[in-house]
């Protein structure tokens, strides 16, 4: 049985604890138990970062994976640094506020996103860098193909259109590569 | 482009083509990206809205895919001209209808397209005719590489491109196409191909997608996961699973015409028939006398029409497209009148170009 508070050691402790007004059994391991608590206490340390709360707090939230009865407080006032959303109110409308909300809400939006996908990680298409001169070959491929399905079908005004495109971009390529 | 124009615009992606016997309509890839130095829609003001649609201008005038597309700003159009555009699959539904500072971008041949401030800051979207996954995959690609040149995507390494709604992280990539299933339903076994696909984390859904309900057996099947799936993967995946929707019809189709042959050719040539004579016809009549047609195009029973005249007149005989063709609000059932009319006139074509073929 592994500490269910690190979740990397092994129990080796029945500790009991009362958290609202409810008497709590958690099997813990050694660097877990309360006289740490003490030890944590005396270290000041910034509210947010998970691997930094204090044992009460850390209890609460394994109570929280334990009942799944419903969010702790903190979880649930948690707020985003960027736009100050908080997760409460991501909950109630579904769509978060900006980008940094998925920093704020790192822990949270982990699990959902498993559950809602299935998977933890992206894996496809990168970023393009900002600033990049993007490769005319693409563009012109793809025009290509609709100048292909215009004639084909013969929508002539609309080959036409497609054909000035690609003359444009072809100028522009050769213009920059001359320069 | 003028919004008036757009009525008379052939539009790519009905076209016809890629049809598979007249199963497949269309296919479209939509892109969702937001960017990162602005606050996503929930939180977004008018200013940081109208900053969003004037970087999305700057980037498109840089490229070369959307250098001469239109522009609409939605809240400079009527109810009625936003509603036509829904019409047109180029904006959703949420876009006409919410509020604050929205945008439209699109393609002369309507089949690249940009929504701005929709849900996500952006929507990019290609959508092209018949069963074409891997060019719509394509055409949006390269869309979004131009742009992605010149703004600043909301990204994270772990996420990839980060969207409000978390349903959407990811790839940010919903493909989907649009499936005629006529015999699936009158077997019954729609039920059963749905519950198939969601186990394949498809899903099936509506004629203009999301929360809208299916009209004249029109289906669109698309991706339900963006995480941890590639873009290219998705892409193979749907065209396997529509490749596979589509020999399903097929057999239901063909069975159908095997037991009951009088009653199909019966049931395609009255309406065909009311198609042609009717002096009133409501858009849900239409649209199910239009998939009978459609039917009978599948089944090689009625060989004087094809998808793109199918296509085309399933868009102009909306009401929006009606009312706008007749200058402006029109009462319901004048409407009626109205879809008639035009669809009676289209009919007659057809008939003065087999006459003039024979």
């Amino acid at each position: 049985m592994k500490c269910e508070i690190c979740h990397k050691n092994d129990a080796t402790t029945a500790y009991t604890h009362i958290v609202d007004d409810t008497k709590k059994t958690l099997l813990l391991c050694a660097s877990c138990v309360p006289q740490n608590e003490e030890k944590k206490k005396a270290v000041p340390r910034p509210k947010e970062d998970e691997s930094t709360q204090s044992v009460p707090e850390l209890i609460k939230k394994v109570k929280v994976e334990f009942n799944t009865a419903g969010p702790s407080e903190s979880t649930e006032n948690t707020v985003c640094q960027g736009c100050s959303m908080t997760y409460k109110q991501f909950k109630k409308v579904g769509r978060l506020g900006c980008h940094q909300c998925y920093t704020s809400f790192a822990p949270q939006l982990e699990r959902l996103l498993k559950r809602i996908h299935g998977a933890e990680a992206h894996c496809g298409k990168d970023l393009v860098e900002v600033g990049t001169v993007p490769s005319p070959q693409k563009a012109l491929e793809q025009l290509r193909s609709e100048l292909k399905d215009a004639v084909d079908r013969e929508e002539f005004e609309r080959a036409a259109q497609i054909r000035d495109q690609i003359r444009g971009i072809e100028v522009d390529a050769e213009g920059r590569s001359l320069r | 482009m003028n919004i008036s124009e757009l009525t008379a615009n052939h539009a790519q992606w009905l076209n016809g083509a890629e049809d598979r016997h007249g199963i497949v309509v269309s296919c479209r890839a939509r892109l969702a990206r937001n960017l990162s130095a602005l606050p996503f829609a929930p939180k977004a003001t008018v200013e940081d809205q109208e900053q969003v649609i004037e970087q999305v201008l700057t980037a498109a005038q840089r490229g070369h895919l959307m250098n001469s597309a239109s522009f609409f700003r939605m809240d400079a159009l009527r109810e009625n001209e936003r509603r036509l555009l829904v019409e047109r699959h180029l904006v959703s539904p949420a876009l006409a209808e919410s509020k604050g500072q929205r945008g439209l971008l699109f393609s002369r041949d309507e089949s690249l397209s940009i929504m701005i401030n929709e849900e996500d800051h952006l929507r990019l979207q290609a959508i092209l005719p018949g069963l074409q996954a891997e060019n719509a995959w394509a055409a949006v690609n390269a869309l979004d590489d131009e742009l992605g040149a010149s703004v600043a995507y909301a990204h994270s390494d772990k996420w990839g491109f980060l969207t409000a709604c978390p349903t959407n992280v990811g790839t940010g990539l919903r493909l989907s196409i649009l499936i005629h299933l006529p015999a699936l339903v009158l077997t019954e076994d729609m039920e059963r191909v749905t519950r198939g696909l969601t186990e394949m984390a498809f899903t099936v859904r509506g004629f203009y997608g999301e929360g809208t309900h299916p009209v004249g057996n029109l289906f669109q099947v698309s991706n339900q996961s963006t995480l941890g799936v590639e873009e290219d993967r998705i892409v193979e995946k749907l065209t396997a699973i529509t490749q596979q929707i589509i020999a399903c019809e097929k057999d239901a189709q063909d069975a159908l015409l095997k037991e009951a042959r009088a009653q199909v050719e019966d049931k395609v040539w009255r309406a065909y028939g009311l198609l042609s004579h009717a002096r009133v016809l409501s858009s849900q009549e239409f649209m199910n006398l239009l998939s009978a047609v459609r039917l009978g195009y599948s089944l090689d029973l009625l060989k004087q029409l094809d998808s793109a005249f199918m296509n085309r007149l399933m868009i102009v005989t909306q009401p929006s497209h009606l009312q706008m063709e007749n200058g402006g609000e029109i009462a319901a059932e004048e409407r009626d009148i109205y879809r008639a009319e035009r669809v009676r006139s289209h009919f007659a074509t057809l008939a003065s170009e087999e006459s003039g073929q024979s």
